[in-house]
């Protein structure tokens, strides 16, 4: 039990860690790596700099794309992204910042237990219409259903042991600090929070490798990120190579009667 | 959204390229086959995984949008051919599936170890059956990127998609057979120079009996101050006819000093659906034709796919085209800044320009007999964002105007379903389906005339019509500013 203890508490913490953050830059400096051959933004696009920021600003605080075709996924999906904002955003104060409630108030410390109802609600409807609808479901692969899982059971856990209060949020944060200093202590050897914590190593991990990527990736993406100014200034594609065409030598040649019946030289002014 | 996993729209395939057209296209594999038996190459796989991993390394969106999507579903019912259809492979992300299936198991860690669970999915004779049916029922309108939370975009997908399709020898002769006259022969159409000139001389004879006015088309006239190029349909007839006899009178009218060619004599780039090498080599004439007649700068006629390429492709594959100077229209003196680089405007946005100065002479009445709608075509829309100009021209030149249903209308436009080499007699059943929900829209307008900006909207809606017994005449923008024009 003790080796179990000391390998989830002091060593898959750090790879789960490296293995996101590394993992997160190789994706992004693996797509940095290919070319963008055309400049080819999804029109109305805007022409300048801010347009562009402004366009993806909808798109990442408002999903203003996903508004367009479908209000209810719009619904679903925004309350889960929000329920996942706060849920990092109250973890990382809870676990190393915890005096910061005193500051915020604990009302707020309060109101995220209830932010992971939310989340519990947001993550359901978006398995169960993942399971109910059939163009969803058809394009569902085995993974889909389990990351959605993954992230409920994570979430559930959370909540599970708030509620019962079966964890003592300082001994974590001590724990946790230990980490920090690359001294680690003994987690607190809590089932429901060491299943929690384990889960949460495993999406760390997953993350990189799988379509959660899309966190960073969405910056990436070059029909939103691109300005409409492709007639105005050249677009340089590296990879670009050499054709062969029929010239007007060529062709003057294989039509020189009918050209000169246009006019001489196959002008007519 | 109901779906049928029958899977309806496998039956449609486009037919097989001539043998001869892969010899004059250089297209891998000459040989004879059909759209139901592929003769695929021996090392076909081989080939295909290569080709595969040379695209997604050769555009970053690939990959891109491979690797993120979240599989939401946001796409799924916004393409038209699934919406016909409701054939689950023409949802936008399971087209995209078939292809990401593929990558995902050969060139994906997670693909490799987890196969299945992550579908992943081995590169068999049966994908490559889908890849041809469903890589080909895909306008590469756009329509489902703009609904995509990351922009993903399909066509950009089935770019790179149909070059692997190429490598094994398989491409349709919807595209090929057009492809092959263009390059030798000049334009998709395969019209030879006399003939060019016969219909230029028969458009003439028409606007002077309509007119009295006789007008000389100039033709492949150095020194010229503009280059106009449009597609070649316009010198075919039918629905594009007006439109060529439109823009005659209109240069007549302001005097502009241009030339048409025989040699650049297509604007439309049906290379643009098959791959970039053949989407250059056709923009291509076009740019080496303005260098040999020593023109100022070229102005681009009525055409989608055409402007797709001028817009976003032509100064990146063909340019700099610095020995062209910035666009001034010589009328109004207004500079197209917006075409600094490319050198190369929309005559939408020329017209529109004339308009507002006031330098057309127009008399709108005479467009009286008809209630007129527009088509937003997918590239006009949603490549160069050409939204406001044509609406602006025909609120000019007519005195009905009515708008399209707002779903299916501007940057949310459902394309004409007959682009990306799907004009074809092959497809009518399917495009027939996929074009339903434009054609109720149009119906609901109450409108007696359907005007578009491109030459594949004019021949496929004027087919559309006659099938769905819609009371309606399709032509271009400019055949209404033909109408409307005074000449004296
Ligand atoms: C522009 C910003 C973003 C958009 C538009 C977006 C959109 C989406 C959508 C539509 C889903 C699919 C839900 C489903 O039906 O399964 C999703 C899932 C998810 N997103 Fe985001 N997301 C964004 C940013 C982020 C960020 C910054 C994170 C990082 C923490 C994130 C984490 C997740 C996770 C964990 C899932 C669930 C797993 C999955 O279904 O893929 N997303 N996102
Ligand atoms: S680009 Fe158009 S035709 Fe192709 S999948 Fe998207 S919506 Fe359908
Ligand atoms: S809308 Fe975009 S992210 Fe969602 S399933 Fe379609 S392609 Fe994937």
């Amino acid at each position: 039990m003790d080796v179990l203890l000391f390998i989830i508490g002091s060593i898959t913490p750090y790879i789960a860690f490296f293995v996101l953050i590394l993992g997160l830059i190789y994706r992004v400096a693996r797509w940095l790596s290919i070319p963008v051959p055309i400049r080819f933004p999804v029109a109305p696009a805007p022409i300048t700099y801010t347009g562009v920021l402004k366009r993806m600003s909808i798109d990442l605080f408002a999903f203003g794309s996903l508004i367009k075709g479908n209000k209810k996924l719009w619904l679903g999906g925004y309350a889960f992204h929000i329920a996942l904002a706060v849920t990092l955003i109250s973890h990382i104060i809870n676990v190393y910042f915890h005096n910061l409630w005193e500051v915020i108030g604990y009302g707020w410390y309060e109101a995220v237990l209830y932010s992971g109802f939310f989340f519990l609600a947001a993550l359901s409807f978006l398995l169960v219409r993942r399971i109910v609808l059939p163009n969803v479901r058809y394009i569902s692969k085995i993974s889909d259903y389990l990351i959605l899982i993954l992230l409920f059971a994570i979430v559930f856990l959370g909540v599970y042991m708030r509620s019962f209060g079966l964890v003592d949020v300082s001994s974590v944060s001590n724990y946790m600090y230990s980490l920090l200093t690359f001294n680690p202590i003994p987690p607190p050897s809590n089932i429901w929070f060491l299943t929690h914590y384990v889960l949460a190593q495993i999406l760390f991990i997953y993350v990189p490798f799988s379509k959660v990527s899309h966190l960073i990736g969405w910056m990436l993406s070059t029909t939103r990120n691109m300005r409409n100014i492709t007639r105005w200034r050249r677009h340089v594609n590296p990879w670009d190579y050499p054709v062969e065409v029929l010239t007007w030598e060529e062709y003057y040649e294989k039509f020189k009667d009918e050209l000169e019946s246009i006019g001489p030289g196959g002008e007519r002014r | 959204m109901k779906i049928d996993t029958t899977l309806p729209a496998r039956k449609y395939k486009l037919y097989a390229t001539w043998k001869r057209d892969m010899e004059t296209m250089n297209l891998p594999f000459p040989r004879d086959w059909s759209h139901t038996d592929f003769k695929l190459p021996q090392n076909w796989r081989e080939i295909a995984l290569k080709k595969m991993d040379e695209v997604v390394n050769k555009f970053r969106s690939v990959k891109l949008f491979l690797d993120i999507c979240v599989k939401c579903g946001a796409c799924t019912d916004k393409c038209p051919f699934f919406l016909g259809t409701l054939d689950p492979n023409n949802m936008p992300v399971a087209r995209q599936d078939l292809f990401r299936s593929v990558y995902k198991r050969y060139f994906t860690l997670t693909g490799k170890i987890f196969r299945g669970l992550v579908g992943a999915e081995e590169l068999t004779e049966e994908t490559v059956e889908l890849w041809y049916t469903y890589f080909y029922q895909c306008s590469q309108c756009r329509r489902c990127s703009v609904f995509c939370p990351y922009g993903i975009d399909t066509a950009e997908i089935m770019i790179a998609a149909r070059e692997v399709l190429t490598a094994i020898g398989l491409s349709p002769r919807s595209l090929t057979e057009a492809i092959a006259k263009c390059e030798t022969i000049g334009n998709h159409m395969g019209i030879p120079p006399a003939a060019l000139l016969s219909a230029v001389e028969f458009a003439e004879e028409e606007i002077k009996e309509e007119t009295g006015i006789s007008i000389k088309v100039p033709i492949n006239k150095k020194g010229a101050e503009v280059l106009y190029i449009p597609p070649s349909a316009d010198f075919f007839g039918g629905p594009h006819w007006g439109t060529l006899k439109g823009v005659i009178k209109m240069f007549h009218q302001i005097g502009l000093d241009y030339t048409i060619s025989t040699y650049a004599s297509e604007g439309g780039n049906f290379g643009t659906w098959l791959g970039y090498e053949h989407m250059k080599k056709i923009n291509r004439k076009i740019v080496e034709e303005a260098r040999r007649l020593g023109v100022k700068w070229i102005l681009g006629g009525e055409c989608g796919h055409m402007w797709r390429v001028i817009h976003a492709f032509m100064d990146t594959m063909n340019g700099p085209l610095d020995f062209l100077e910035e666009p001034v229209s010589p009328i109004t003196g207004t500079k197209f800044k917006h075409a600094a680089s490319t050198k190369t405007v929309h005559i939408c946005e020329f017209t529109a320009d004339l308009i507002k100065n006031g330098k057309l002479k127009l008399n709108p009445d005479a467009n009286n007999q008809y209630i007129v709608t527009y088509h937003d075509s997918c590239n006009p829309a949603r490549v160069l964002g050409l939204i406001e100009e044509p609406r602006y021209i025909l609120k000019n030149v007519c005195r009905n105007y009515v708008e399209l249903d707002p779903n299916v209308n501007r940057e949310k436009t459902i394309c004409c379903c007959a682009g990306g080499g799907l004009l074809a007699d092959e497809t009518i059943e399917l495009r027939l389906k996929a074009i339903r929900p434009k054609i109720e829209a149009i119906k609901r307008t109450g409108a007696n005339f359907l005007a578009c900006i491109c030459a594949v909207d004019k021949a496929a809606f004027t087919e559309y019509a006659e099938h769905y017994k819609l009371p309606i005449t399709v032509g271009g923008v400019h055949e209404l500013v033909g109408n409307a024009i005074v000449l004296d």
